[in-house]
């Protein structure tokens, strides 16, 4: 009797475990598209066997835990190279907007430059031409447009960084509280030595999260983990989170601090580090540049009108301003308003062209750069193309290194279809055995009260 | 590898098939390798340069034709200078015979005053507004008469014309030069002809008629100064033809594409793209349940 006993209670653990194991399984089915979701497996385990005299008696099955098929290694890997890929994306996004600048050599700074030279260049042909006069300040008027088109749009771009800069931040302070807040529900589960499962599948996905904006480095510790940015400005510890604060700089630029401190130049990995390197680094470059041709142009086409005589006689004026400075192509004008100020004659005399050469001469000047004004503006088109050429490269190398690394996680945690419907299977049948098993214990029992009472 | 999930996979398949696609429509559409800096940030570079030599020398060549009308007046105004010194010296050789009456001579001084007229007029030929041999004073005319004769009031200014990287070309001889130089003065020797014949001098008229043909020699070496720059202008002009074609073949080599490649990409993509979208068709919705009775 005491053989039936146990047979009918291990067959009702078989049943619960089961039923347990197939809850496991409905459950990762159901979380099958989750985002952050690691599958699931229930641990099943022998109960302690019994004995009965020399004999060994197993006594069923019990349900351990549920656990969570991780890789950390794996993880790790994976907020690495989403940090990566966040920071290029964001740099070559924000490059490619600024190369859309440059991208028709028939327009723009680099045709205008050549253009003005030439209608210098046609004045030759007939220096007291009034309308060959004009079309000089024409066309240096276009070269000035031009110049404070490409300012204005490049200052836009870097507005909207700026901009990206303080969303970014905030998304950051979003995402660290959230994690502060599962810190405080998973350490005590830790403590107890439970799995936290789904919780930390969603504190995991944050940190992936905030990886994408900037580079995070992660603590374990007995308090859950502690988060902090790559150059080890703490954002979490324990339940407690820290928020980073946007102020705007002398420029009007926003920088970003940490309990006080700037900390804009320490940010460099992720889409904030990315945004934060084409603001504060590749655009100032190209203004940079962009100043030195306008004002290295102004000075030296300057100094070539003072050696000359305009058409009344007088001696040639400053024609650009400014000479010198920062912002210089942004404020570049054309102080000539009259065409008879291009100081063409060498002699004084209105119909002589001898002082065109020196004003042509500007063209194969070198510029501060060591370049003349076309080659310094051909290497910065070659700059741009090529820094943006080069975050694409980037992005699109870490998006497929990110594929795979999801992939390879993909194949740890991920959850197949397929493996859970054969588990379903598989758990479906052992159920159905186990049942089999009680409705045999029970005819037995039956068979057994049978003989009882007819005897 | 435990594949659990092909959807990624997929499509990043997909993204990169329609990304190869779109590159190569660009290319067939706007007929250039390189579209924007980044593509080639080398040739995007060097078409910065190569345009800005197209243009100059499109501005070359403008310069040239513009040159070409200055030059062809001025030869042409040379020419009837040199027809109305060949007609004075025939008038002078007749003042030198010595049989004239004196109504014959004056006759004939006037008709050399209206050759000396004409060759001041000659000499104060304009181009479009501008003298062309007043030296650099162009706006005022270069020789006016007066009651001491004929005097300059241009310079000996000349003017350069860029025509070529490095290449320049005198575009002008000064008046003085050509109607005045010592020694060769041909206004001098034509007043010194009229007062010679209106004299009756026939020694004095025979001189003056030699210095007056020496003048003339000394002028028509002086106009094939135009002749030969109008045939380096022509010259260059083919030169730079030449080169603008080079450059637009070079600017081809640079960020052009060849349509006909452009053209097999094109259709290569679109077929890529097809058979990832229908792979992924195939592929994306099989699990175990498709295979399985349902009840079971």
């Amino acid at each position: 009797m005491s053989g039936l006993t146990n047979a009918l209670s291990i067959a009702t653990q078989g049943l619960m475990a089961q039923e347990e194991a197939l809850q496991v399984a409905t459950n990762n089915i159901a979380n099958a598209n989750t985002p952050g979701y690691s599958r699931e497996v229930l641990d099943l385990e022998e109960t302690p066997p019994v004995s009965q005299g020399a004999l060994w008696f197993g006594t069923g099955v019990s349900a351990d835990k549920v656990e969570s098929i991780r890789d950390q290694m794996l993880e790790l890997s994976i907020d690495e190279t989403t940090q990566q890929q966040g920071n290029a994306q964001a740099q070559s996004t924000a490059l490619q907007q600024v190369e859309a600048l440059f991208s028709d050599p028939t327009q723009g700074i680099g045709s205008d430059l050549t253009a003005f030279f030439n209608s210098v260049n046609q004045l030759s042909t007939d220096p007291t031409s009034i309308p060959q006069r004009q079309s000089v300040l024409t066309a240096a008027g276009n070269l000035a447009n031009d110049f404070h088109s490409t300012v204005a749009q490049v200052d836009t771009i870097q507005q909207n960084l700026d901009l990206n800069v303080t969303q970014s931040v905030n998304q950051i302070n979003q995402l660290t509280t959230q994690i502060a807040a599962l810190n405080g529900q998973i350490a005590p589960l830790q403590q107890l030595g439970q799995s936290a499962g789904t919780l930390e599948d969603q504190r995991d996905e944050l940190i992936q999260q905030l990886s994408q904006l900037t580079s995070v480095q992660v603590i374990q510790t007995d308090q859950g983990e502690t988060l902090a940015t790559g150059n080890g400005t703490a954002l979490v510890v324990g339940t407690q989170s820290f928020a980073l604060t946007t102020a705007p700089n002398a420029s009007g630029l926003q920088h970003i601090f940490a309990q006080g401190a700037d900390i804009t130049s320490t940010l460099t990995g992720g889409q904030l580090g990315g945004t934060l390197a084409v603001r504060d680094q590749s655009i100032p470059s190209l203004l940079s540049d962009l100043d030195g041709l306008a004002s290295g142009l102004a000075a030296n086409f300057n100094a070539a009108q003072k050696q000359g005589f305009d058409l009344n006689g007088n001696q040639g004026q400053n024609f650009f301003a400014p000479v010198a400075g920062a912002g210089a192509a942004g404020s570049f004008q054309v102080l000539a308003t009259d065409p008879s100020a291009i100081a063409a004659s060498s002699d004084g005399s209105a119909g002589s062209d001898g002082n065109l050469t020196n004003l042509l001469a500007v063209q194969n000047q070198p510029l501060a750069s060591g370049e003349t004004p076309l080659d310094d503006y051909s290497n910065l088109v070659f700059n741009v193309g090529n820094l943006s050429a080069q975050a694409q490269a980037n992005a699109s190398a870490t998006q497929t290194s990110l594929q795979q690394l999801n992939n390879q996680l993909d194949s740890v945690s991920g959850v197949s279809i397929d493996e859970e419907t054969a588990n379903l299977i598989r758990y479906q049948n052992a159920y159905q055995a186990a049942a089999r098993v009680i409705s045999t214990v029970d005819s037995l029992t039956q068979d057994l009260f049978n003989i009882t009472t007819t005897g | 590898m435990h594949v659990t999930n092909m959807m990624g996979t997929v499509l990043s398949a997909i993204w990169q098939a329609e990304n190869n696609e779109q590159t190569a429509l660009e290319q067939l559409s706007s007929g250039k390798r390189v579209n924007r800096p980044s593509d080639d940030p080398t040739a995007a570079a060097e078409d910065v340069l190569n345009l800005s030599q197209q243009a100059q020398v499109d501005q070359y060549t403008q310069n040239t034709s513009g040159l070409n009308g200055l030059f062809q007046t001025a030869d042409s105004a040379l020419a009837s200078v040199i027809d109305s010194l060949n007609q004075a010296v025939s008038l002078g050789t007749q003042g030198a015979t010595g049989t004239l009456s004196t109504s014959d001579r004056q006759a004939l001084a006037a008709s050399i005053q209206g050759v000396l007229s004409q060759v001041v007029q000659l000499a104060n030929t304009s181009y479009q507004g501008s003298y062309i041999f007043g030296g650099t004073a162009v706006t005022s005319a270069p020789f006016s008469s007066g009651a001491n004769g004929v005097t300059y009031n241009g310079t000996d200014g000349v003017n350069q014309a860029t025509i070529a990287d490095g290449m320049s070309i005198q575009t002008n001889v000064p008046g003085s030069q050509l109607f005045m130089q010592p020694g060769s003065d041909v206004i001098g020797s034509l007043e010194q002809l009229v007062t010679a014949v209106q004299s009756g001098d026939p020694t004095a008229t025979a001189n003056a008629t030699t210095v007056l043909s020496n003048a003339l020699s000394y002028l028509s070496s002086q106009r094939v100064f135009y002749g030969n720059t109008m045939s380096q202008l022509n010259d260059e002009q083919t030169t730079l033809g030449q080169e603008s074609t080079d450059l637009k073949s070079e600017e081809n080599t640079l960020v052009g594409v060849d349509m006909a490649q452009a053209a097999t990409e094109v259709t290569q993509a679109q077929t890529d793209d097809q058979a990832v979208l229908a792979a992924a068709a195939r592929v994306l919705p099989m699990t175990l349940l498709n295979y399985l009775a349902p009840g079971s």
